[in-house]
């Protein structure tokens, strides 16, 4: 569904180059759970970044669906990423000016969805994530949790094939990160396919497949069953 | 979307209410002030009689002998006629309608205590003047052909003045005195709002219509002399006014209505046969005889109606404006760049660079919108200044129903011209950049 070869991001400055990936390799397939670790400053949130094609790559091939997003216009891409990408970050960006509705609205209307399948969406998806009571309220008078429920329910409204999450509890106490985690795994079991960047070692052990970056390669892949403790199977320097 | 855009817009100029008001006020100024000049402008360069501007025209020969030409005249051509040659092409048997015409003045008084005499202006022209620039009456109608010829004392009086003499009630079959000598009132005509004065531009193109009018043949029994300018090229002997009448100066002004080119040519070749007829009587004594005949768009153009400080005056006006938005700009830069993160989370929830940049275009249009709104309050303002200290810009300094919708017209271009590059520098937002550090 994902496939990665030789991606690499390098940038650039009068006095200094900078590889924030090298040689980047990566398949994932169709409802995959994938924990993405590493240090600060590794390169996960590069991956992210170019896998969400929110910014481009410098080097090697990237294919999303069968489609290869090194030869699409910026307007394409955007295209691409609404109708299959959902993302969730570590801050929310919810926009402060929008109730929750509306906020999770912003990608149905940039789809064209009418207004009627728009309501019936944004209804579902804030539904399930306990917060259809709350949708004229604005993001600034909920809590952190609260505000990344309603950043997934945005994410899910566009009902993607892929979700795409950055750091989703790093702003989060232990209680509502547990509750974002629990939300993420039953999209999950519900088809979606996650990858998800964290640096919380417990997160990642939760996810089936653990992807360690380290200097902007990948380092290891370890392979977890749900919710396990112990790794299955360990490929050093995959 | 458009609609959704319009509600980002409210929202976003809701966001900050001071930049916003700021931005809306510095358009608003420049479009005031482009408009008052831009409206000043149109009132005096648009057609003063568009049914029928292509069909009137303005008669000039070039009745200086030798090599003498009119000083100050594009084409050396005189600006006006003599009285013989006016009489005389009046009578023509072509075209159908022509008109001589002179500016006079008159003291207006009812020759009793009650009403204060008051001066007046008159023009002194033939009957067919009425139906050539179209103006209607309310009363009565144009004097006969037989008053005409016989110099009848008669007057057509307007509204205004019938007003105030009569109360406004029906004073067909009155008196009036002119001067010294009493008039017989045959129709009160439909008050003559002009913007331009085109049919005689010699004294001041923007002064007000004649308020009276009064049959062409009793210039010549009366000796009712000019209000306007008489020209003299010629040495000869004017101190009666028989002396005057046959004189070469030059003092009447004569338009001719012409439907077609066939009638402009025919009117051509007889204006030819005049002159040369003429020339056997000693007048016209040149080697090239000229006329022209220009209808009243030319005829404002070539007698430079609007002049060039008019243009100028328009052209630093625009220029005013093109300050107001660098400054617009500038706001517009710091405002939609301090919104680059929330266009990254949008660019990350699927809108492409063309939405974003479109939202924007809006964005800026809606200020357009309401500083043309607001412009049109100030050049309001702008256009009362000039009827206040220019008396006869009354009926310029106003603003058409062209000019109230090109204000937010002008307005909008503008707002979008100064919105496009703060536009596509924040639809070029890398979205990435901004998601972290939201």
């Amino acid at each position: 569904m994902l496939s990665m070869q030789n991606i690499s991001k390098m940038y650039q400055t009068e006095m200094v180059q900078t590889h924030a990936l090298k040689d980047f390799n990566l398949e994932v397939d169709e409802g995959e759970f994938i924990a993405v670790t590493g240090p600060s400053g590794s390169g996960k949130t590069t991956f992210l970044n170019i896998a969400g094609m929110l910014e481009p790559f410098t080097g090697g091939t990237y294919s999303l669906d069968g489609v290869d997003v090194g030869s699409l216009s910026d307007n394409a891409r955007a295209d691409l990423r609404n109708q299959k990408i959902g993302f969730i970050f570590q801050g929310f960006n919810l926009i402060p000016d929008l109730n929750l509705y509306e906020n999770v609205e912003v990608p149905l209307r940039y789809r064209g969805i009418k207004s009627a399948e728009r309501k019936r969406r944004i209804e579902s998806c804030l539904e399930q994530v306990g917060l259809a009571s709350r949708a004229k309220h604005l993001p600034q008078q909920l809590s952190g949790g609260q505000q990344q429920r309603v950043a997934i329910a945005r994410a899910l409204a566009g009902e993607p094939r892929f979700l795409l999450a950055d750091e989703p509890t790093g702003n989060l106490d232990s209680l509502m990160a547990r509750q974002v985690m629990e939300l993420l795994e039953q999209i999950n079991r519900d088809g979606a396919t996650i990858i998800m960047v964290t640096h919380d070692p417990e997160l990642a052990r939760r996810a089936p497949r653990n992807v360690q970056i380290v200097d902007g390669q990948m380092a290891d892949i370890t392979l977890y069953q749900r919710n396990g403790v112990e790794p299955m199977q360990k490929i050093a320097g995959a | 979307m458009f609609l959704h855009y319009l509600d980002l817009s409210w929202r976003s100029f809701k966001r900050t209410p001071v930049v916003s008001v700021l931005m809306v006020f510095a358009v608003a100024v420049g479009i005031g002030i482009t408009m008052t000049s831009l409206s000043v402008y149109h009132m005096m360069s648009m057609d003063p009689i568009p049914e029928k501007s292509d069909k009137l025209f303005h008669l000039q020969l070039q009745t200086m002998e030798g090599e003498q030409t009119r000083r100050g005249s594009p084409d050396g051509l005189p600006y006006q006629m003599t009285y013989q040659d006016a009489v005389a092409l009046s009578n023509a048997p072509i075209p159908a309608r022509k008109v001589p015409s002179m500016k006079a003045g008159f003291s207006v008084h009812m020759n009793t205590p009650e009403v204060k005499p008051f001066i007046e202006t008159a023009r002194m022209t033939n009957r067919d003047f009425f139906d050539m620039f179209n103006l209607s009456f309310v009363h009565g109608g144009p004097w006969t052909l037989e008053q005409q010829d016989n110099a009848t004392p008669v007057v057509v009086i307007n509204e205004e003045i019938n007003n105030r003499l009569f109360g406004g009630a029906n004073s067909v079959g009155n008196m009036i005195y002119l001067d010294n000598r009493s008039y017989l009132v045959v129709g009160v005509m439909k008050q003559w709002k002009l913007n331009i004065k085109f049919y005689d531009v010699n004294n001041g193109a923007f002064h007000d219509a004649e308020q009276l009018f009064l049959p062409f043949s009793l210039i010549a029994p009366f000796e009712i002399d000019t209000w306007g300018n008489t020209n003299g090229w010629k040495s000869e002997e004017t101190n009666t006014f028989q002396q005057k009448m046959r004189s070469e100066d030059l003092w009447i002004q004569f338009w001719a209505e012409l439907n077609n080119e066939q009638e402009e040519r025919e009117y051509g070749e007889f204006l030819m046969s005049y002159m040369q007829e003429q020339q056997k009587s000693g007048r016209f004594d040149r080697d090239q005889l000229e006329y022209a005949l220009r209808d009243v768009l030319e005829t404002m153009d070539y007698r430079g109606v609007v002049s060039e400080d008019n243009r100028i005056l328009v052209g630093l006006s625009f220029m005013f404006l093109a300050v107001c938005l660098a400054n617009i700009l500038g706001l517009l830069l710091a405002k939609f760049l301090r919104r680059a993160p929330e266009v990254g989370v949008r660019r990350a929830l699927g809108a492409s660079k063309t939405q974003v940049f479109y939202q924007h275009l809006v964005e800026v249009s809606l200020l357009g919108l309401m500083g043309g709104i607001v412009g049109i309050g100030i050049s309001q303002l702008g256009l009362w200044g000039v009827r206040l200290t220019q008396d006869y810009y009354t009926e310029l300094a106003t603003m058409d129903i062209t000019m109230l919708i090109a204000a937010p017209a002008i307005a909008i271009t503008s707002c979008v011209i100064a919105g496009l590059y703060p536009a596509w520098l924040v639809c070029g937002t890398t979205p990435a950049t901004y998601l972290k550090t939201q």
